[in-house]
């Protein structure tokens, strides 16, 4: 019952499955200027690796996986850069060769799973769906098997749930449906967008525990997108700040955690209540992210920074890369100890 | 002020005043079948027996998951939902019982503060008119022009600029949104406010100006809270006494900080112990009580204590058929006031038992068999409708 420590650094060596450089989205708006939503992100994944993008709304973290899946709406946005997976870039795939790929190679777990399974379509069905159109197994072949990926997610009394609809499961079976469909086709990579927001902690934890044991198993590349830094603690190798659609700080968890030099990373970790320290008052970041200054020319959390100095609200800050750390900023928080 | 009788575990010698006795407080909501004639078939029973105290001046914490019945807790005691059974003395006076316009009269005491801003703030009215409005309900100010020095004050309160006033909800962002809900809660002077999921919308950074806001205003007015919240650890950095609730029922009652230093109730542990901890090091050490299953259906709670379909120190005595009662256990260490309802506290605690893997999985098909039969209830209406 209880899951001991994990101790991963596997795959270390090895070639990156995923490669996003210089991702760029921008949506155009009507009369009004475009927004660049996501804004030069580059970041890889090697198998058996899990990685965290981490922000709050809006800083474009969902964008950029969008991105990478090819889900995003043909009209009125611009996705430039390229995102490499094993030497092909996805961006520039038709759409047919991408349906090919999404489900079988890269697969995706949404947030809300009520929204994103079929109301009208038995679960074990859903699954079947994933196997009959990437591996041209028939229906009848494929039920077993959906039966089999139920199972392995954890769901008690597969063969009576494959005939379920969604809205005969509860929250956590339904996140656990959703990442059968993911697994069906054995993905190299598997994208988590807020797997487990929707979901109670106990459950919560059921999710993560599943998650972590696929990505040690299989070798199964993670890329985890998610607000809570708890999450993140926990389950991802290395992670990734984003604010304003732009990476702010990189590192792995440890040093990140332990020594965050970016303001805001720095604020973020301040500003959650913890629940292993006495209740000391928190220190917020002041402002909102409408504050946001243009990354033309500005740092963009400057207006919300606890220690801006004078060229941050006139140049703009590169991604220093250092020692396996990367950092965006003019003044970094001293490492104190 | 009336000082009501009530039965306070513990609390020698300066005994904290009560502002809210919650007595044996029943919310059961029928299960309705029939195209023309509606017939009861079941009631949801989602808080079914529950006793606190809040004491005058702090912040009791409601805990616990979805669909426990915290929220409908925290609604049962302003009345919004009328309790099925029970008592909720506020002041001296028994809320439940209360009707009409005494109740109206009463409701300025107790205020309420909602999970999301946008949809419990009218979008048509202007902050100015939204602040007022429960003013001239309860004859505090005749008039806008009236009340405006008040309202200065209320918003340099909740940190937000005067020219507000003539703005509308939806030019706010979210953070502040919430800083217009908690001004119009305390427009009225309430003496308690219940804070149902105050920050749970909220992005992490803003979370953490609101929670500074309700600590600085419950400090200036002497306010009492009743937050009630999903997130642990939002709840322990606000509360000074925590309720954990599971199906409907308070499990375990203590301190913020006893209840985290010495959880008693198994529940209470796998809860504690799922939550994520910002800190790699915490995560890589700790052990984790992974549950298995889910909530079961409130229309169709177990026997007996009302957690032993997942627990993983379930008995095979007592814990199936007799329902445990809150109780102060006599274990070292274990303070005053640190109620737990679980039969076996003391073994857990001594480490007499262990917790099993084995019989926790064999339980869990049929507790989700129960889940699923339930949610079939109202499933196979629609479709019949």
């Amino acid at each position: 019952m209880t899951s001991p420590a994990n101790d991963r650094r596997k795959g270390s060596d090895t070639a990156p499955l995923l490669t996003v450089d210089n991702l760029t989205v921008t949506f155009q708006r009507r009369g009004q200027e475009p927004f660049r939503a996501v804004d030069g992100v580059s970041f890889s994944v090697r198998p058996g690796q899990t990685v965290g993008l981490v922000g709050e709304s809006g800083c474009g973290k969902s964008v950029t996986s969008l991105a990478i899946m090819g889900l995003l709406p043909k009209r009125g946005n611009q996705v430039t850069g390229t995102v490499d997976y094993e030497g092909t870039n996805l961006l520039t795939l038709s759409d047919d060769d991408m349906r090919d790929r999404r489900g079988k190679d890269i697969a995706m777990v949404f947030q809300d799973p009520l929204s994103s399974l079929n109301p009208v379509i038995p679960v074990g069905l859903q699954v079947t769906e994933v196997l009959e159109r990437h591996r041209g197994i028939k229906r009848k072949d494929a039920m077993p098997m959906a039966a089999d990926l139920l199972k392995r997610v954890g769901i008690p009394d597969p063969n009576r749930r494959i005939k379920d609809y969604p809205h005969q499961m509860s929250g956590g079976m339904r996140q656990r449906a959703l990442i059968a469909i993911a697994l069906a086709c054995a993905p190299r990579l598997l994208i988590a967008d807020e797997p487990t927001t929707a979901l109670d902690v106990t459950i919560q934890a059921q999710i993560l525990a599943l998650l972590k044991e696929l990505v040690e198993d299989t070798g199964t590349a993670l890329i985890m997108i998610t607000h809570d830094l708890g999450v993140v603690a926990g389950l991802c190798d290395e992670v990734n700040v984003l604010y304003g659609g732009r990476i702010v700080e990189r590192g792995d968890r440890h040093p990140i955690f332990r020594e965050p030099r970016h303001p805001y990373t720095n604020g973020l970790l301040g500003s959650i209540p913890r629940l292993d320290t006495v209740g000391e008052r928190l220190t917020p970041i002041p402002g909102s992210v409408a504050d946001n200054l243009p990354w033309d020319h500005a740092c963009a959390f400057a207006p919300r920074c606890s220690q801006p100095v004078e060229v941050c609200t006139t140049n703009t800050p590169t991604l220093e890369e250092s020692g396996g750390r990367a950092l965006r900023c003019f003044n970094p928080v001293e490492v104190a100890r | 002020m009336t000082t009501t009788e009530h039965e306070a575990p513990g609390a020698a010698g300066t005994e904290p005043e009560v502002l809210v006795d919650v007595q044996g407080v029943k919310v059961h909501f029928p299960i309705k079948a029939g195209v023309i004639l509606d017939r009861v078939i079941g009631y949801v029973y989602a808080v079914d027996g529950v006793d606190l105290t809040i004491h005058k001046g702090e912040t009791y914490g409601l805990v616990g998951e979805s669909g426990c019945g915290k929220s409908t807790l925290g609604r049962a005691i302003l009345n919004l939902e009328p309790p099925t059974d029970g008592k909720v003395i506020f002041d001296g006076v028994d809320i439940a019982s209360l009707k009409g316009e005494a109740l109206r009269t009463k409701r300025q005491d107790i205020q309420m503060v909602f999970q999301d801003p946008l949809s419990s703030l009218d979008p048509r009215q202007s902050v100015e008119s939204l602040l007022v409005e429960g003013m001239q309900a309860h004859g505090l100010a005749k008039n806008a022009k009236e009340a405006r020095p008040r309202l200065r004050e209320l918003l340099k309160a909740v940190g937000l600029p005067v020219q507000a006033l003539s703005k509308y909800p939806h030019e706010f962002s979210g953070g502040q949104r919430q800083r217009i809900g908690i001004a119009r809660a305390l427009s009225v002077n309430p003496k308690l406010i219940v804070a149902d999921e105050p920050v749970s919308a909220l992005d992490v950074s803003v979370q953490a100006q609101v929670i500074n806001l309700l600590e600085d205003l419950q400090e200036e007015y002497g306010l009492t809270y009743l937050v009630v919240a999903h997130d642990l650890a939002v709840v322990r950095h606000i509360s000074d006494r925590i309720g954990v609730m599971y199906l409907g029922s308070l499990v375990e009652e203590a301190a913020a900080a006893d209840l985290y230093a010495q959880p008693l109730h198994p529940y209470t542990r796998a809860l504690l112990s799922a939550v994520p901890i910002p800190d790699p090091d915490v995560e890589d050490s700790r052990e984790q009580i992974l549950l298995t299953g889910d909530l079961p259906s409130p229309s169709n709670p177990p026997s007996g204590c009302r957690f032993h379909t997942r627990c993983p120190w379930r008995q095979e005595t007592r814990c199936d058929d007799e329902r445990p009662q809150l109780r102060v256990v006599a274990i070292d260490g274990v303070v005053e006031g640190h109620r737990v309802a679980c039969h076996w506290a003391e073994q857990i605690e001594s480490g007499e038992l262990q917790p099993h893997a084995v019989k926790a999985i064999a339980i869990d098909p049929s507790a989700s068999d129960t889940l699923g039969g339930d949610l079939m209830g109202p499933a196979s209406l629609t479709e019949a409708l």
